[in-house]
């Protein structure tokens, strides 16, 4: 399947396949080869759905995948959808493709829109003109699908050429020939009746949403509220989650017999998942605002309001829906910067995008910002965990302009930039994609992070219950002996034994191995513990700290959070988590690299190690030099 | 009257004669901007760099640097 972007291919992909992805309204959303597979008459048949490309001249990566297939595809048929409302420049793609002597179908999509603009087009004199068969659907409510797999399955190859490619001499005039043909054609099958009322519409948007000012302020506002609303709509149903998984933990210590199993279960995995589900609402939400925002072709509006003010730090225009994209996952945004014609921006664009904090940092944010900024709302109706919340997200967008701009003057390169980018019509976002991106991105966090994050917190809570030779034996005998004081009763007793199994720990040695390192910065062993589990991914931190301050809290009554405000340093007997540490751990987990999942995809696409070493030393350093300062100004 | 691309005004047409760098000639004509066909001055960016260009239906964002190269005809009242 190719075709021009925009035009509802993924969502006809989606529709044959049931097999859900991502589709957005932006150019080049689709930047992965999609493979699905559908029945015809109890026939399977497999169906790849390639990058949106306009030509088999290549301009950027995605069209370069999209070009190779084809030409190397030997008896495939090839399904080319095409915007009906745009019919002369989409049959450009698809008579390059017949001149391949390729096995071809004509899928006129978006039937709906070219009605509501009063036209009509004569698909058999199309069809008859072409030399090929030609299908019309509406692929957002599946109309004319089963005409197009009768087309698939009835398929009968014809001979046939569109242009005699002998005579042109270059590939402009090849093209002008093709366009002078296609015009033809299209004066004889397209039928207007009146005005294309979905152009004039969408410049009257254009003239608010592109404004001078109210264009800026727009998209600002629109920031905004998103963090906004993430904060203040997520909040309740972040407490239900909470709440349950207490229950859920107390219901099994009371229920399943006391022992081994039931710690591992109560303080490994429910203690872990619960740290990590509660998050769910916040990341549905961050989701289903990216999709909103590129389903409307909103996205394209703000690329090119924004390209004049990113070329500045050797960015791009197209470079903001991966930075955008960032804020909900670096990996999805990473490969989306393919799109990027020019080699030095795009590499800056995949360098930086990871310093804008993503969904994985939420979990870590609200944690810590919940233990030093009061849950109150700010001149009546802003929440001000939120509003600081926004400002750890600006921190972010900052610090990847400011590594922009380092990198623009130290990468040289001689390729001329540039910045094509078509203006999608404004549609209403398809609910059902959006509700579909949601349903695949909670469900990637939860049971693709989830086992990950089950794993390491089972093997925290072994490393966190577990020491060396007879070290725990040694702390039973040492409170039981006779020579201790027993003015403590038998609870606090208990809480001094957990406290010093945990630092006599397998955990514990691990931790305090690397506290002189993460001294300076105000953490302490436990951070450490939680920072080297982190570093496969920032989530982690989170149940992390769940396992280890579950670890002899024996009923299982209080929630992280409670349990990290209680924690206090054992010299001074004070909190633990000072506005110094706390604001320090915030700092670093903003700008550190602690995401393997990143660091593959950035090295599959540099094709090259060297990248993804000097983004993890780089974002390293900065989050740890940050740190310092961070914690020495504060303490 | 012959001019460039980069020096029309927002709203104002004209029609493409030439376009000089070769890979820009032809992205421009896979994107459906045809020489010898209208072309219109949508918006130009509020920093005055991109500018939003149509033609028939195709409706794109172009920098200023790439409208240099584009030879108009400009269309007069």
């Amino acid at each position: 399947m190719v075709g021009n972007p925009n035009t509802g291919k993924s969502t006809l992909f989606n529709t044959l396949t049931g097999l859900n992805q991502h589709v957005g309204n932006f150019p080049g959303v689709t930047v992965d080869k999609k493979v699905g597979a559908f029945n015809i008459k109890n026939k399977k048949y497999t169906i790849i759905d390639l990058p949106g490309t306009y030509g088999l001249n290549p301009c950027s990566e995605d069209e370069r995948i999209t070009q190779e297939y084809i030409q190397k595809s030997k008896k495939d048929i090839i399904v080319i959808v095409a915007d009906s409302t745009n019919l002369k420049r989409n049959l450009l793609l698809c008579t390059q493709i017949i001149d391949l002597k390729k096995p071809v179908i004509l899928v006129l999509n978006m039937m709906d829109l070219l009605q509501k603009n009063n036209q009509e087009i004569k698909i058999n004199q199309l069809s008859s003109l072409l030399g090929i068969p030609v299908v019309p659907i509406n692929a957002r409510i599946g109309k004319g699908i089963d005409d197009l797999k009768y087309a698939i399955s009835n398929f009968s190859y014809q001979n046939n050429s569109f242009v005699d490619q002998h005579h042109s001499s270059n590939v402009i005039d090849e093209t002008m020939l093709r366009y002078n043909k296609i015009n033809h054609i299209v004066n004889e099958c397209l039928i207007k009746k009146g005005e294309d009322k979905l152009s004039i519409l969408t410049k009257k948007i254009d003239n608010i949403l592109t404004h001078k000012i109210y264009g800026y302020l727009i998209f600002l506002s629109l920031l905004f509220i998103i963090f906004q609303a993430i904060f203040s709509w997520s909040s309740y149903p972040m407490e239900l989650i909470e709440n349950a998984f207490l229950l859920l933990s107390d219901f099994l210590t009371q229920t399943l017999p006391a022992g081994m199993l039931t710690d591992l279960i109560v303080d490994g995995v429910i203690a872990g998942l619960g740290g990590i589900g509660v998050f769910v609402p916040q990341i549905a939400m961050l989701f289903a605002f990216i999709t909103i925002l590129e389903d409307t072709g909103y996205m394209a509006r703000v690329s090119f309001l924004m390209d004049r003010i990113l070329r500045q730090f050797g960015l791009n225009g197209k470079s903001i829906i991966p930075l955008l994209s960032s804020t909900a996952c670096a990996v999805p945004s990473i490969m989306g910067a393919r799109t990027i014609n020019n080699y030095k921006e795009r590499l800056i664009t995949i360098m930086v995008a990871p310093l804008i904090s993503c969904s994985a940092r939420i979990p870590v944010y609200t944690l810590l910002l919940a233990l030093i900024v009061p849950k109150e709302s700010v001149f009546g109706a802003f929440n001000l965990q939120g509003l600081i919340m926004m400002a750890l997200y600006l921190l972010g967008f900052i610090a990847a302009l400011m590594a922009a701009l380092v990198m623009k003057w130290i990468i040289k390169s001689k390729e001329k930039s540039s910045f094509m980018l078509e203006m999608p019509i404004y549609r209403l976002p398809r609910w059902n994609n959006v509700t579909l991106s949601i349903y695949n991105k909670v469900r990637l966090f939860l049971f693709d992070a989830g086992k990950i994050i089950v794993a390491i917190s089972v093997i925290l809570w072994v490393l966190s219950s577990y020491g060396p030779d007879n070290s725990f034996q040694l702390i039973e005998e040492k409170y039981t002996s006779e020579h201790f004081d027993t003015k403590y009763n038998n609870d606090e007793i208990q809480t001094f034994i957990a406290a010093e199994k945990l630092e006599a720990s397998y955990a514990g040695i691990i931790g305090k191995t690397i506290e002189p390192l993460i001294k300076p910065i105000g953490f302490d062993w436990k951070i450490g513990i939680a920072l080297v589990t982190s570093f496969a991914a920032r989530e982690v931190f989170v149940s992390t700290m769940a396992t280890l301050y579950s670890v002899g809290d024996e009923d299982n009554t209080k929630s992280i959070k409670q349990k990290m405000l209680l924690a206090e340093n054992p010299k001074t007997g004070k909190p633990l988590y000072t506005l110094a540490t706390t604001l320090s751990l915030l700092i670093f987990y903003a700008f550190a690299m602690q995401c393997m999942t990143t660091l593959v995809i950035v090295h599959k696409e540099t094709k090259s190690l060297k990248w993804p070493f000097i983004q993890l030393i780089y974002m390293s350093s900065l989050a740890y030099f940050s740190s310092l300062v961070v914690y020495h100004i504060f303490s | 009257m012959i001019t460039t691309l980069d020096l029309l005004e927002e709203n104002e047409t004209g029609t493409i004669q030439q376009i000089n760098d070769e890979d820009l000639a032809l992205q421009m004509l896979t994107m459906g901007f045809i020489l010898g066909e209208v072309i219109k001055i949508e918006r130009i960016a509020p920093l005055k760099d991109p500018i939003l260009i149509t033609s028939g239906v195709n409706y794109i964002c172009i920098r200023k640097a790439d409208a240099k190269n584009i030879s108009i005809l400009k269309n007069t009242l």
